[in-house]
């Protein structure tokens, strides 16, 4: 089981970011996620949210801290949305951030590759919370598993690894 | 206690806050009701953003489709161009067939409301190289069996005789020309007189009596002395008139644009053509009525008491020479006759 308090461990580096970074980043993602949506199909290659929630939790490795910025941007996306109620994206990334949190301080974070799988492994997790939320609270038909999810999830952890490097640079000189 | 509550308290938030979700989203499902706070504030707080972005993207589209990207635009301009002066000449075409057709239904027309006098429909194929004669060929000869002296007009009016016939064209003297000239009278007052040529655009009126009242605008027909045009066919309207030696000088507007002739009819009869004016408000061609024939009698001038009375016609030395059988006796002789033009009357040298 997954040790939510490594943050305490001496040999894990916490990065800190400049201040309003985290803040300004996920509302830019949620930003541009409405915008990708103009674009139909490119919105749902990439789900910047949740690429940020990811991120953050992996770097801050805080699972409260990462527990409450997914729930914030989810309960936002939840919100831009039209159809679906709020909460559906709250309870996914709440889930993602605070794993990812918890996750962050045990296996290197910062190698391209791992950084490609995790997100590759949390675009599944986030999309199985999504469908068991519609599925057993809804009601309402969806699958957890299909080949253009994975087509989705690859590129998103393709784009996620330029993400991550590029959001890097918000991280204040240890 | 406290030791266990610590370590669990991230498992125990986390279980609190997706349990509230799950709470909110059930609330929303049982109730179908909408948790419109959240709603409201994801939208507030990020609508003004979109907008400015959007209003930003916009810009920036703007200026690069408008002054960046236009590797395509010379040859889309290009292209363009080159379809824009196709349409237009396929627009040009296509108007001046819509006018044509106009032109020849309205000279249908006109030839089917009168079935007792053959006419026949010829195009303008030409005009004078000589810039002082007012002539035009037809694409009508001989083997249409157009013959000299026919009248030409159009549904609006007279336009001329035809004055040379060729195998396969024939000339014709506009009214205006120098040497044209038609038997007039005015409409209202029957006066008579005659159309004739000054090789201007305009024709004039003559052998109209000083004491005559003519008012701008009357309407001037033809009285068919001439034996060429039928009998109240429109010649034109008063443009102006003054008095003059020894007949009033009046100029005449003709009813038929002769600058812009395209199709005509030849009337292969002298039989008259009943027109009635039509409803000033309608300011197109003159409606045909049933055409009253003109009978001999008429046209020696025994016309009904009435109208004998109205009608003061030119003394028969005024009329045109070919003109055998003049209008009824003079009612208001001028002082000094002047000779009329000879190419008003039918030309039997020819």
């Amino acid at each position: 089981m997954l040790n939510p308090t490594t943050q305490s461990e001496p040999n894990i580096e916490v990065h800190k970011f400049y201040s309003g970074a985290i803040l300004l980043v996920a509302f830019l993602a949620l930003l541009l996620q409405a915008f990708l949506h103009k674009y139909g199909r490119l919105a749902e290659l990439l789900d910047l949210p949740l690429l940020v929630t990811v991120y953050f939790g992996l770097s801050r490795r805080n699972p409260v801290s990462g527990m409450f910025l997914g729930t914030a941007i989810g309960l936002l996306q939840d919100g831009l949305g039209h159809d679906n109620p709020i909460g559906m994206y709250g309870i996914a990334k709440t889930i993602v951030g605070f794993v990812a949190a918890s996750i962050g301080g045990r296996i290197d974070t910062e190698n391209p590759l791992s950084r490609f799988l995790l997100i590759f492994a949390f675009f599944h997790l986030h999309q199985t919370i999504l469908t068991l939320t519609q599925r057993v609270l809804l009601n309402e038909p969806a699958h957890y598993f299909t080949l253009r999810l994975l087509v989705d999830s690859l590129v998103s952890a393709a784009f996620g690894v330029l993400l991550f490097s590029l959001l890097d640079r918000l991280r204040k000189p240890s | 206690m406290l030791d266990v509550y610590s370590r669990h308290r991230p498992y125990a938030l986390l279980a609190a806050v997706v349990l509230i979700q799950v709470l909110m989203l059930a609330f929303q499902i049982k109730r179908e009701h909408d948790v419109r706070l959240i709603r409201f504030w994801a939208v507030q707080l990020m609508t003004p953003v979109e907008r400015a972005g959007s209003w930003m993207t916009s810009k920036v589209d703007g200026v690069w489709s408008g002054y960046i990207d236009l590797r395509s635009t010379h040859a889309e301009d290009q292209r363009l161009k080159s379809e824009l002066d196709e349409l237009r000449i396929r627009n040009h075409e296509l108007e001046t067939q819509a006018g044509e057709a106009q032109r020849l239904e309205t000279l249908l027309n006109f030839r089917d409301a009168h079935p007792e006098a053959p006419m026949l429909a010829a195009q303008v194929i030409g005009a004078s190289a000589d810039p002082t004669s007012h002539t035009l060929f037809l694409n009508r000869g001989e083997h249409d069996h157009v013959r000299r002296n026919q009248a030409v007009i159009t549904p609006d009016g007279v336009v001329g005789k035809i004055v040379e016939v060729f195998p396969s064209a024939s000339q014709v003297l506009l009214i205006n020309d120098k040497d044209g000239a038609a038997g007039a009278l005015f409409e209202t007052s029957r006066t008579q007189g005659i159309v004739k040529g000054t090789g201007d655009s305009d024709p004039v009126m003559d052998y109209v009596s000083n004491d005559e009242k003519v008012q701008s605008g009357e309407s001037i027909v033809t009285s068919g002395l001439d034996r060429i045009f039928p009998k109240g066919f429109p010649i034109g309207t008063v443009e102006s008139a003054k008095p003059g030696n020894p007949f009033q000088s009046i100029k005449v507007k003709t009813a038929v644009r002769l600058d812009r002739l395209e199709d005509v009819l030849i009337l292969l009869t002298t039989q008259d053509i009943a027109v009635k004016k039509q409803a000033p408000e309608t300011g197109s061609a003159p409606q045909v009525s049933a055409p009253v024939p003109q009978t001999e009698a008429a046209r020696r001038g025994e016309t009904s008491g009435a109208k004998k009375e109205e009608t003061r016609s030119v003394p028969a030395h005024k009329v045109p020479p070919a003109m055998e059988n003049p209008a009824p006796p003079a009612t208001n002789p001028p002082a000094n006759p002047a000779p009329a033009p000879a190419a008003a009357a039918p030309d039997e040298s020819h």
